[in-house]
């Protein structure tokens, strides 16, 4: 292949056998490519006659020495994974473990609303009977003081038991505000009383008009 | 610590090519640094040590730094070997972070350098005359002080080491094709002050 002196620099850039072997037969007939490609191989050649080594018995014994000490103050695998394993459950761990808290004091928060609102309720509705008692009782009192027939002593002794009871729930329920159980079971005899106390008055009027 | 003269001898020493191994030996391998397996590390100084001083000493110009730079290696072979993914060979991962390791103790020579007084930095005249091939080693090797670092590695692996530009490229993170230009650009540089 024939070339020209132009093309040299691409050789050089090449540098394989071919390439090389291209040049070098180009520079025998052209003294400056000659000249540049003596002083690229000089360079060449120089550059491998740097590769250099030595002995030195005591570099191997010192690297040793090194790595053990080093070895020596790191700690062991098995801690520094657990340790990493620690600081990824605390790192992760910690925002979880505080939504959750979140969460669960939101919950409890809400419960607490549910309750009170709840509780507020049935303190109206027990508030609502015991003013329609209330009432009902100064209708029927009169009535019930002067009971003759045993229809309305019965009416009186079940108002009776029924005020014991009330009375004995309500003294629970002081103690239990929140107790579901003990307030079903006063409005269930509230709702008794008023009933009682409805048929009482229904009765007299059953009396009073034959 | 070896003398002129031994070093002199060991200038014309051949480094035989770094053989190659499997993936998987070289994942083996990495592994047995990480947990400080003493043997395997005083294999891979058999096998590479010879290596490794040359490429230190080329890069660092004298055998007390390019040694130190060989032990901070293995120091850090150790420290990081569990880091090794095998996308390169493990001779190839070896070297790269030997030449990092040179870099940072050219930059902090640079440093004091920088911070010594003028008078500390004047070389001391040769002893004794240096024979044609020496002044042209010389020559070079002052040459190459002068260059950039990426400059340098490229012509030092390659021209000095004998090593390809594929590893080449994996030593110094760049293509192989980018090893190649860098390569006859610093020649190309080189050839211009030699002829000087």
């Amino acid at each position: 292949m024939t070339i020209t002196c132009n093309q040299i620099d691409d050789l050089l850039f090449d540098g394989s056998p071919l390439a090389m072997e291209t040049a070098a037969r180009h520079a025998a007939e052209c003294d400056a490519c000659a000249q540049t490609l003596a002083a690229w191989n000089e360079l060449s050649d120089t550059a491998q006659s740097m590769r250099t080594t030595w002995d030195n018995d005591t570099l191997w014994p010192r690297i040793e020495r090194a790595i053990r000490a080093e070895k020596k103050r790191s700690p062991s695998r098995w801690l520094r994974h657990a340790a990493a394993a620690v600081l990824i459950i605390v790192g992760l761990g910690a925002p979880l473990f505080y939504m959750l808290r979140v969460q669960t004091r939101e919950a409890a928060f809400d419960r607490t609303i549910i309750r009170v609102s709840a509780l507020d309720e049935v303190e109206r509705a027990e508030h609502d009977y015991t003013r329609a008692i209330g009432k009902l009782e100064k209708l029927t009192e009169p009535k019930l003081e002067d009971a003759e027939s045993p229809l309305m002593i019965s009416y009186k002794e079940k108002l009776m038991l029924l005020d014991d009871a009330i009375a004995e729930c309500e003294a629970n329920i002081d103690q239990n505000r929140q107790n579901a159980h003990l307030r079903k079971q006063l409005l269930a005899m509230y709702s008794e009383k008023q009933q009682t106390l409805q048929d009482v008055l229904r009765e007299d009027s059953d009396v009073s008009n034959p | 610590m070896p003398t002129d003269d031994m070093l002199q001898a060991a200038m014309t020493t051949v480094l035989h090519p770094v053989p190659a191994s499997s993936g998987s030996e070289d994942r083996r391998i990495a592994a047995a640094c990480a947990a400080g397996d003493a043997q395997i590390f005083e294999d891979i100084y058999r096998r590479f040590g010879d290596r490794m001083k040359s490429i230190a000493w080329n890069h660092l110009g004298n055998v007390s730094d390019a040694e130190d730079a060989v032990q901070e290696t293995f120091l850090k072979i150790h420290r990081s070997a569990s880091t090794y993914t095998g996308e390169a060979s493990f001779s190839t991962w070896i070297f790269r972070i030997l030449v990092n390791t040179c870099y940072d103790v050219l930059r902090k020579r640079k440093r004091r350098i920088d911070e010594a007084p003028i008078e500390d930095m004047v070389e001391t005249a040769e002893r004794t005359a240096p024979s044609v091939d020496e002044a042209k080693r010389m020559t070079l090797r002052k040459l190459l002080n002068e260059l950039p670092e990426q400059r340098r590695s490229v012509f030092t692996l390659f021209e000095i080491e004998g090593l390809s530009h594929a590893e080449i490229g994996e030593i110094l993170g760049i293509t192989e094709g980018n090893s190649k230009w860098i390569l006859f650009a610093t020649k190309k540089d080189l050839q211009t002050k030699w002829k000087k």
